[in-house]
């Protein structure tokens, strides 16, 4: 009778894990059909890194192909944080977001489904920009498995981000999307994307440490052209503790903001 | 088992108190109608029900459940119909259906089963591919109806159902509650249809200023007042002083117009209608109808919540 109370813990677990994941990958559904697949949305998506990438050789930040793995993850950075700012707003004021919140599933499962979505979208036009820049720019590849891994979990951890952010009770998407910006901006100067983090000075370095963008472009970078300034574990193991930790939060912040 | 139990529940924001202590409790197959005036604390009180917003302090279960500590367990049970149509009106009426389910972790073919048999029950079938965005504001309605009924729940909280509805709508859903009542669903009721309240629930509850005032069967708390008696009368001719002349009537505490009627108040009605029959022969009219009516739900409500009434409708007095 004992040796049977863990495998019963076990079966409830994986029945909540399984209710958790089916809501999660529901909301995810929801959203690319309402927001994702948009033509607006799949063209603004595939425009930013072309532009980007235009005002940086414009700028003489470095060669084309230079600057394709920083480009990759800015693009991340800026497609996976980008729809749940003005989505959940926009959810919110027509209390479609209550549905959710009523739902029988857990906040945790509310902030996964809500970032799955933000990580689909990222991943596809992260690999836009990668398959362009291998066909028009016939760029070089040292490894595509730390780019692929690269470009999942900051996808992800940036994803994340931009559902902590739209936790706050507003039903403007403006108001998130300026404090998004806030972080967003600093972020691509910081970590490592333009300015290599060996030549920035020690307060740079030590602000970059706290950056996901720090680790998922030397993840991306180190798949381009061999160098990294972390070992790859430490890379992938400190974009899982963002993960989490925004995850965490996020999880937090609903709960206050909603009560 | 009760399908609700709610133990001194209170709710604070800052220091402001939208909810004061209430407690009740509602059987199992009961329809239980929860009243007040805006900014009473009904949205608040089903807010934490539902196990949106967490109880200052206090406790409600729901089958059992503890809505704080089994906010998952509790939810698997209830169905929500809130106030607002809160469909997705980007996707077809079918994926609005599909999602619901899901978020209750129903199997594909009973998610099928249940979702066809309740857009056929609502009259939206034949629009299931349509997006929502072509929906009326009646078949949008109809449809958050049927997503808080896809769960097959025991119990159903309904915020204000019929609200601005068209008349077959109305009817629709009227009937879609009767027959919910009749299989057995707890049905947890707010509305601002008085009327409504009275012909469907099987108690009410009326909440006012985060207190609950009174809760009863709607005839028990009619009972209740029976000092607030009424006179219905009408004339065969019409004048724009009328309502004014009635109300100088002796024994008429208040008069309202209601149609080509007038509602008289009074604690003595017969002393009104033998005042009214003179009123009729010194104006030279005729009554063509009279009644004499005991007090409605709505005068109980107007009483314990302290509103009045202005011209034919309620107002606050504040």
């Amino acid at each position: 009778m004992v040796g049977l109370l863990p495998s019963i813990n076990f079966i409830g677990f994986q029945d909540r894990l399984s209710r958790e994941l089916i809501a999660a990958w529901a909301i995810a559904k929801k959203d690319v059909i309402i927001y994702y697949l948009r033509p607006g949305t799949i063209v603004g998506g595939v425009l930013f890194p072309l532009f980007m990438f235009l005002a940086f050789t414009a700028g003489k930040l470095g060669t084309a192909t230079a600057l394709i793995p920083g480009l990759v993850g800015i693009t991340t950075l800026f497609s996976a944080s980008s729809i749940e700012p003005v989505s959940i707003p926009i959810e919110r004021r027509t209390a479609t977001f209550d549905r959710l919140l009523a739902a029988p599933i857990s906040l945790n499962a509310l902030v996964l489904g809500e970032s799955l979505s933000g990580l689909l979208y990222s991943v596809v036009i992260a690999l836009i920009v990668v398959v362009a820049a291998l066909l028009i720019l016939a760029t070089s590849i040292v490894s595509i498995f730390p780019i692929l891994v690269g470009i999942l979990l900051s996808s992800l951890c940036f994803a994340t981000m931009g559902t902590l952010f739209a936790a706050y009770p507003t039903e403007s998407p403006g108001d998130i999307i300026s404090m998004v910006n806030v972080v967003r901006f600093p972020l691509i100067f910081i970590s490592g994307v333009f300015i290599p983090l060996a030549t920035l000075p020690a307060v740079g370095q030590m602000i970059a440490y706290v950056s996901p963008l720090t680790y998922a472009n030397d993840l991306i970078q180190g798949g381009y052209n061999g160098k990294m300034t972390f070992n790859p574990f430490i890379d992938v193991a400190m974009l899982v503790v963002f993960i989490l930790i925004f995850q965490l939060v996020a999880n937090l912040l609903y709960k206050r903001f909603n009560d | 088992m009760q399908a609700i139990e709610v133990s001194h529940l209170v709710k604070k924001f800052g220091d402001a108190t939208a909810v004061n202590d209430i407690s009740f409790s509602v059987a199992a197959g009961e329809t239980f109608g929860f009243l007040g005036p805006n900014g009473a604390g009904k949205t608040t009180t089903i807010r934490m029900l539902t196990g949106i917003s967490s109880p200052t302090s206090g406790m409600a279960k729901i089958f059992g459940h503890d809505i704080v500590h089994e906010t998952v367990a509790a939810r698997q049970s209830m169905g929500i119909v809130s106030e607002t149509s809160n469909v997705y009106t980007d996707l077809t009426g079918w994926q609005n259906m599909m999602l619901a389910a899901q978020l209750y972790r129903i199997g594909r073919s009973e998610r099928d089963k249940n979702a066809t048999e309740l857009l056929k029950r609502f009259e939206l079938y034949e629009r299931r591919g349509d997006d929502v965005h072509g929906y009326s504001k009646g078949m949008q309605r109809r449809l958050t109806i049927a997503m808080g009924l896809v769960n097959r729940p025991r119990l159903l909280f309904l915020d204000e159902p019929t609200s601005g509805l068209d008349v077959e709508s109305n009817l629709i859903i009227r009937d879609m509650i009767s027959d919910l009542i009749k299989e057995g669903v707890t049905v947890f009721l707010t509305t601002h249809n008085i009327e409504e309240a009275n012909v469907l629930c099987d108690r009410v509850a009326i909440i006012e200023k985060g207190h609950i005032a009174a809760i009863d069967a709607p005839e028990r708390l009619k009972k209740t007042i029976q000092s607030v008696q009424s006179i219905e009368v009408s004339f065969d001719s019409s004048s724009p002083t009328r309502l004014d002349e009635l109300r100088q009537l002796s024994t008429v505490n208040n008069a309202r117009k209601e149609g080509d009627k007038f509602k008289l108040f009074t604690e003595d009605p017969s002393a009104v209608i033998d005042g009214v029959m003179a009123y009729a022969h010194t104006h030279n009219t005729r009554v063509t109808s009279i009644t004499t009516l005991g007090p409605s739900l709505e005068d109980v409500f107007v009483k314990l919540t302290g509103l009045h009434r202005s011209g034919g409708g309620i107002t606050a007095i504040d």
